[in-house]
């Protein structure tokens, strides 16, 4: 028995630990990267937008794919993307796209967030099947057909595995309703090519499906604000690097150049993240989840700056400061002039009244409250409801609720089923 | 030169209690008779060696000591069953580095922990003993870079270690010890090499 417990040490001892990973493939594609090979402009992406049917591909796609048109600015290089919010198990593409000739190819990966499961997508329109309409200065015609036809495979594996699509409708936009991408566009733990509340996973939040950003604000130590979901350094935000403890114990200083996310970035201020929203992404809204007891004025002051640079280059962006408790909501009262402050506020309707909040946030666990949003609306306020993850859900309450928005980890998820509705 | 001291302190008090201990009678860890239980003080000081080298990033350009001073206090309860059980505490440093960021300004960081361990032990032959226990440390930063920084944080963990002790009195003996120290928050722990002074102070 003794010499059981010694050997069952040892294995414990010296066992490994499984490690997750959904890396984004090689997208090495001869014809694509080819001389010839010209990248589509904004008016021909927007045209392949819509709800398509899988006649091949169904069996990992599911039936149907809402078919999604983004960009993401840095300087003056614009890339574009187009992204296929799938039916079956939170699945998508992403993908560019180039034309040679009068043919469309689309190069990218497939992801699914239920697992780890990834691999290539090879995809082609061709001047028959649609490609010279895209490509034409024309619009398109509700009757114009697009037929997407080409291959995926699995993870690094040469695709091999037939895909056809047909577009079947325009994407449902008949309601304004706001996408809310979780932690800045999706969770560390999901295996995203960006960490969560970092500035490299906002600019990528748009090609997830999301409208808009939730992003968690913290306090260094000499009082500037970072993104940052945890209360305290650990591993699962950061490289191992010796720190640990509450993350307002540091300088902003000693975060920059000390800490990395798991991806490598560094933790990035709000200032940081605000300037990606407005200046590199087609987002709309930035919902700021404050994470820390103490003035709010700094947020206000940012909230201020980054509302007045949006309008100055024609956007519209809404930023709202969170309230998610009782010590953020008193905080928030102690701002000059707070009734007149973006909030979304997470408590009791009473105290959305209190502060005037142009958005109730309730959580999902309330049930969808038919008769309480419609009180809400009446007042001239929006609902949004968090944090809805599974797609059943996520169906039910965009089929039978009246919110105005959702923030979910999985914002293709919410996209697909928004986008389908008919 | 601190470690030295402590150290040499530590072997004149092994020495000096040694000599106190005339009894014929050795000490042991197995049971000395029925009904009789005892509390037994295990002092212990040596070396710690942290394995990973994960902890201490390239972009750093770190210059980790990998090799640290340990030094642990556990209590016993020996009672008249081979098994035992009892708490264990003391201070490490999982590990320190120097570090230049990428502007060339240059620091220290050090990750320590105080570990608070409720143990379980066994005697497997007369001088041969086997511990494993599970707690919590109380893990904490030193940084020295643009400015310094003492933060804690709490975490659980484990430990497993093996001892042989020499008998040097009736009362006392003098031992090595091999241990596992590992908090979960660190996702690693050290491997230590120890003295032990082992003195059974209360008998009844």
């Amino acid at each position: 028995m003794k010499y059981f417990f010694i050997l069952t040490s040892f294995a414990f001892l010296f066992s490994c630990r499984r490690t997750f990973e959904a890396p984004i493939p090689d997208l090495a594609w001869d014809n694509f990267n080819s001389l010839s090979a010209v990248r589509l402009q904004n008016t021909q992406g927007q045209k392949m937008e819509g709800i398509y049917s899988f006649s091949d591909g169904s069996l990992d796609f599911g039936t149907e794919a809402a078919v999604k048109w983004s960009y993401t600015a840095i300087g003056s290089d614009t890339t574009y993307h187009l992204s296929f919010f799938c039916q079956k198990d939170v699945s998508y593409f992403i993908c560019e796209g180039k034309r040679v000739d009068s043919s469309i190819l689309l190069n990218g990966y497939w992801r699914r967030m239920i697992g780890t499961e990834t691999g290539r997508v090879r995809l082609t329109i061709t001047q028959q099947n649609g490609g010279a309409k895209i490509l034409s200065a024309l619009p398109l015609a509700s009757t114009d057909n697009i037929v997407i036809t080409g291959v995926y495979g699995d993870g690094e594996a040469v695709p091999d595995q037939p895909i056809q699509l047909q577009k079947m409708r325009p994407l449902f936009r008949a309601t304004p309703f706001e996408i809310i991408a979780h932690r800045g566009g999706g969770r560390t733990s999901d295996l995203l090519p960006a960490s969560e509340n970092s500035v490299e996973i906002i600019r990528m939040a748009s090609r997830f499906g999301a409208t808009g950003v939730e992003i968690d604000v913290r306090m260094t130590s000499d009082g500037v604000p970072i993104l940052y979901h945890d209360g305290t350094l650990n591993e699962r935000l950061i490289q191992k690097n010796g720190m640990i403890g509450p993350i307002e114990n540091y300088s902003y200083a000693q975060l920059s150049a000390l800490v990395r996310l798991i991806k490598g970035e560094r933790i990035p201020t709000l200032r940081e993240a605000l300037n990606a929203v407005v200046y590199n992404t087609p987002l709309r809204y930035v919902w700021l989840d404050t994470k820390y007891v103490g003035s709010l004025q700094k947020v206000r002051d940012l909230q201020v700056e980054f509302l007045q640079k949006a309008t100055a280059i024609g956007r519209s962006v809404t930023i709202t400061i969170g309230l998610p408790d009782r010590d953020a909501f008193e905080s928030f009262k102690k701002l000059p002039n707070y009734q007149n402050i973006p909030s979304v506020n997470e408590l009791t309707r009473e105290e959305v009244r209190e502060v005037n909040s142009p958005i109730w946030a309730p959580r999902f666990t309330l049930g969808l409250q038919n008769a309480e949003v419609a009180a809400v609306h009446a007042e001239g306020r929006k609902v949004f409801v968090w944090t809805l993850d599974i797609p059943a859900s996520i169906q039910e309450y965009l089929t039978n609720g009246q919110f105005d928005g959702i923030l979910s980890n999985y914002p293709s998820a919410v996209a697909y089923y928004y986008y389908a509705k008919q | 030169m601190q470690n030295n001291k402590l150290f040499l302190l530590f072997v004149l008090l092994s020495l000096g209690m040694a000599s106190t201990a005339q009894e014929t009678d050795e000490f042991t860890s197995r049971p000395t008779g029925r009904g009789e239980y005892s509390l037994v003080a295990y002092a212990s000081g040596g070396f710690g060696y942290f394995p990973s080298d994960k902890g201490t990033p390239a972009y750093l350009q770190p210059v980790k000591t990998k090799w640290n001073t340990v030094g642990t206090l556990r209590i016993m309860w020996h009672t008249d069953r081979l098994l035992k059980a009892g708490i264990e505490t003391g201070y490490i440093t999982f590990y320190s580095y120097k570090l230049r960021d990428s502007a060339g300004r240059t620091g220290k960081i050090a990750l320590n922990a105080t570990p608070i361990l409720l143990e379980f032990s066994m005697s497997l032959k007369n001088r041969f003993n086997i511990f494993a226990g599970t707690g919590l440390y109380i893990l904490n930063t030193k940084l020295d870079y643009d400015g310094k920084v003492n933060s804690n944080k709490l975490s659980s963990g484990w430990m497993l270690a093996a001892s042989y002790i020499y008998p040097i009195g009736k009362k006392v003996g003098l031992g090595t010890e091999v241990k596992w120290l590992y908090a979960t928050e660190t996702s690693n722990g050290s491997v230590c090499g120890q003295i032990q002074l082992v003195w059974r102070f209360l008998k009844w």
